[in-house]
């Protein structure tokens, strides 16, 4: 046993010098090269090592960086979706008190800006509640409109706040005519929420789907020439003194935020003021 | 024998490449193979003491690009002395442990400052003393030292928990 130690011992001594002289002795490349075929196998796999090791650390603290930074987007996406819904609807208002302002300067009647604080959309009843009342100096029946066209008119005038009677309300009636034929009649709100136009069966011969109705000015309360709505369907009821003209109304009631009322005791004729195209 | 030879091999290798540059303080490294040669032979005797020196010697030797065969030759011998003296050292101890690698690094440095002289290597002796052998002597010792402690308790860990 101790002399099978001795020459493991030996061996590798003369080994190692063997290798330093031959070095020494100008065979330096050759021993290298030797020494380069045991050892280079080994250093490869050696280096191989820590930097698997090291390459799956990196590759976890990539993928640790990789949640923390999606859970940081996806925080931000969703800011940022909610900043985005803000600027929409900001950039929606500024466009309709745009539409309301340039409305309102070029009308050659006194109006009242109000914002629509509340609806009533019931079947029995259809208002709005807009934010103008009578501390706003705003007096019943007064007519109520928007860029599109009329809204309805001021039933009722509360402290800080009026309601307005809308087209579609089953008790509403307004004094219209038609745009192209000047057919006089009446635009009454229905039930199941939509308007139709009442006319007398002699007058309305040449009314067609696609024609437009506006007020008539008759009766003092709305102006003249505001839009109320577009001719859908035609119900002609053969000999019956009036006919019927289902409408599309002008104005989305659903839909409309701002609206004008208009104040002044003068009721002008407004046809020129309000896009009637379409 | 073979395989434990090869981990010790590879084990010192792996842990030069990665700990040592991880665990420089300054300009002083760690020799990890030799305390790790050293720690071996203790516990599996001079022949494989050797074996295991020579291997890990030769792998520092073929990275460094200087003379082949002079770590070789350093590592084997004390891999053999310290397998040859091992029953008679109390290596428990730490005040046996950090003095004891310290020295043997002392040791391994004069001898290949020796070789490096016979083989008409330029080696100035006092630099080397100063800046490499010495600090690197304290820090295997220290680092040794730990390592022993380390199994130690790992041992006893195991031997209480079977």
């Amino acid at each position: 046993m101790k002399i099978r130690r001795l020459v493991v011992l030996a061996s590798i001594l003369v080994v190692c010098l063997v290798l330093l002289t031959l070095q020494t002795r100008g065979y330096g490349t050759h021993t290298g090269d030797a020494v380069a075929l045991v050892t280079t196998p080994v250093q490869t796999a050696v280096a191989a090592i820590p930097r698997a090791a090291f390459g799956v650390w990196s590759l976890y603290l990539d993928w640790k960086g990789v949640r923390a930074e999606n859970r940081r987007l996806r925080e931000e996406i969703r800011r940022l979706r909610v900043e985005a819904l803000w600027v929409a609807e900001a950039t929606e208002e500024n466009g309709r008190l745009r539409r309301l302002l340039a409305l309102r300067n070029r009308l050659p009647v006194a109006t009242l800006p109000g914002e629509v604080i509340a609806r009533e959309w019931g079947g029995w009843v259809r208002s709005l509640t807009v934010n103008r009342g009578r501390g706003d100096d705003v007096k019943r029946l007064t007519a109520v409109i928007s860029p599109d066209g009329l809204v309805g008119r001021i039933v009722e005038v509360r402290l800080g706040a009026s309601i307005v009677q809308v087209l579609t309300d089953p008790s509403s009636t307004v004094g219209a005519h038609v745009v192209r034929t000047r057919t006089p009649g009446i635009v009454e709100g229905e039930p199941r929420g939509t308007i139709r136009f009442k006319y007398m069966a002699r007058d309305g011969a040449g009314l067609a789907v696609g024609d437009v109705i506006v007020t008539s000015g008759l009766g003092g309360v709305f102006p003249r020439g505001v839009p109320i709505g577009r001719v859908r369907a035609i119900d002609d009821r053969g000999s019956a003194l009036f006919h019927y003209a289902l409408l599309t109304p002008v104005v989305d009631f659903g839909r409309v935020d701002e609206v004008l009322f208009v104040t002044g005791e003068r009721m002008p004729d407004l046809a020129g003021f309000f896009p009637t195209d379409g | 024998m073979r395989a434990l030879l090869a981990l010790t091999v590879f084990g010192g290798g792996v842990a030069q490449a990665t700990l040592a540059p991880a665990l420089r303080i300054g300009d002083v490294a760690p020799d990890l193979p030799l305390i790790v040669v050293v720690l071996l032979a203790l516990r599996r005797g001079p022949e494989f003491g050797c074996l295991a020196g020579f291997a890990a010697g030769l792998l520092q030797d073929a990275a460094g690009g200087g003379l082949i065969g002079v770590q070789a030759l350093t590592k084997a011998m004390i891999g053999f002395a310290i397998g040859a003296l091992g029953g008679g050292l109390r290596v428990t101890q730490p005040l046996v442990q950090v003095p004891g690698l310290a020295l043997l690094t002392v040791v391994e440095g004069l001898v290949r400052f020796a070789l490096l002289k016979l083989f008409h290597f330029p080696a100035p002796f006092g630099e080397l003393m100063v800046y490499v052998v010495i600090p690197q002597a304290l820090y295997n010792g220290f680092l040794g030292a730990a390592l022993v402690l380390a199994l130690a308790w790992v041992e006893d860990y195991r031997r209480h928990a079977s």
